[in-house]
């Protein structure tokens, strides 16, 4: 039974960041700056480091075809790119020390890595006509400062959270 | 430092690649609506999605309403204002709209550009990655909507229907980047100025209206509307005002910058408008009629 815990805290998280963008007033700072939260990525990548990488990887696919499908339309996208970046930054965190202080600035980088990768997609799609430029002022910069705010809210509980479920899930 | 792809993770790796290729070559192909197993996924997520906003609207709606309860003296004497001259046009419409009518009956034509029956519903999700602005609002194909409807506030126009699935669909909002979202619009005067919006000005946030004749008189202030001319979009639906207008690079048409009347953020309770009229082509009797006169010329 306790092991439903898991998807049902990744659901929340991933309904969580259309509920921001819902609540959130765009029109905050003039409407002039994209700020997204990336709510379900930064859990993501705290479950590929304190719970295991493959199940994190199957739940990036999982719920990156969900988000493809149903928010974005573009499928693929997020299916192929969730799993690529927990791979990448759990393969970080072996190389580099692993507390929260340094974690912070390794998912921050998965996050900067998405975004970048995400921008290069919609710019070959042609979904958007952002250039470099505006995309690192108006783009970047808030939505890596909103999911700072929200790592440094959340990560404590996530990880004794993401720790308690590998006990569960051992036993 | 470990190997960082070994040959299984490579094999893996270019595999998806490919995949990923030919998924998004498969969602970006120009088709008329989603395929069964989409549909079905959406349904099934659109059904947490409308559990979870729900209770989040009505929490995003309460600061709003202190937010408007400040200004409700000020709103109070402009609207008692406004009211006296609205009973007027009240009669006003009901007289016209009794005359259309039966001068409509007198020709013989029954069915309108502009009729059109407006199917309720609310927004559950707005794209969170915001690359491309598109809303889910919670009613599909069970109530009759289909792709390409326009989707109206109680402003004016806001977007058309991308694709649906049973009980959800998906709005792309005028602003998204598109080449294909275009509307046939109308710049109402004294004489009627025809045009095609086509984009959106992220910066100025205003639509451009394009191919505006260079000699027509067009005013800043100007009402635009939907010209039911384009065969999806019913007639008369309100769009904008013109904010300015500029030449276009060859000199030879102009582009009308267009203010939007309906905003595009925070959107809460949409209109999806069914046309009664569905097609604009003759019938197709009709047709063979054109074509034999013309076979005549």
């Amino acid at each position: 039974m306790k092991r439903l815990y898991l998807p049902l805290l990744m659901i929340v998280l991933f309904f969580s960041d259309s509920v921001f963008t819902t609540v959130f007033p765009e029109m905050a700072f003039d409407g002039k700056y994209f700020i997204i939260p990336r709510f379900f990525t930064v859990g993501l990548l705290l479950m590929a480091i304190f719970f295991d990488r493959n199940t994190a990887i199957k739940y990036g696919f999982l719920f990156g075809f969900l988000f493809d499908i149903f928010y974005t339309g573009v499928l693929g996208a997020y299916m192929f790119f969730l799993p690529l970046i927990v791979y990448i930054v759990s393969k970080l965190v072996k190389v580099l020390q692993n507390n929260l202080f340094i974690l912070t600035f390794i998912v921050l980088f998965g996050i900067f890595l998405l975004e970048l990768i995400l921008f290069q997609l919609n710019v070959i799609i042609k979904r958007t006509e952002m250039d470099l430029t505006q995309f690192m002022s108006l783009r970047l910069g808030p939505t890596l400062l909103l999911n700072l705010i929200f790592y440094l809210l959340l990560a404590l509980p996530l990880k004794s959270a993401f720790e308690k479920l590998q006990r569960i899930y051992n036993d | 430092m470990p190997q960082f792809f070994t040959n299984k993770r490579l094999i893996i790796l270019l595999g998806s690649i490919i995949v990923l290729v030919a998924l998004i070559g498969f969602s970006l192909r120009d088709r008329e609506n989603l395929s069964w197993p989409e549909q079905f996924v959406k349904d099934i997520v659109g059904l947490g999605q409308a559990v979870v906003s729900k209770p989040a609207n009505g929490f995003a709606g309460f600061f709003d309403e202190v937010k408007d309860l400040r200004n409700t003296y000020e709103e109070n004497k402009e609207l008692k204002a406004r009211i006296e001259k609205t009973a007027q046009l009240e009669s006003d419409v009901a007289r016209l709209k009794k005359d259309n009518e039966e001068l409509r009956k007198v020709i013989d034509k029954k069915k309108s550009l502009a009729d059109y029956e407006p199917v309720q519903a609310t927004v559950i999700a707005r794209n969170p990655d915001r690359w491309y602005d598109v809303l889910t609002i919670d009613q599909g194909e069970a109530r009759g909507i289909q792709p390409d409807m326009a989707v109206i506030t109680a402003e004016g126009l806001i977007g058309k229907v991308k694709n649906t699935s049973k009980f959800t669909s998906t709005v792309q909002l005028l602003s998204a980047y598109d080449s294909r979202n275009r509307v046939s619009a109308v710049i109402q005067g004294k004489s009627n100025v025809y045009g095609v919006i086509e984009g959106y000005n992220q910066e100025e946030k205003a639509l451009l209206m394009t191919k505006v004749p260079y000699d027509s008189k067009v005013k800043k202030g100007m009402l635009v509307a939907t010209s039911g001319k384009g065969g999806v979009f019913p007639e008369g639906l309100i769009i904008g005002k013109i904010k300015k207008m500029v030449p276009d690079e060859f000199g030879l048409t102009q582009t009308a910058l267009i203010t939007p009347a309906a905003s595009f953020n925070d959107l809460e309770h949409v209109m999806v408008t069914k046309r009664s009229m569905t097609t604009v082509f003759p019938e197709k009797a009709e047709r063979k009629q054109v074509l034999v006169e013309e076979g005549n010329l």
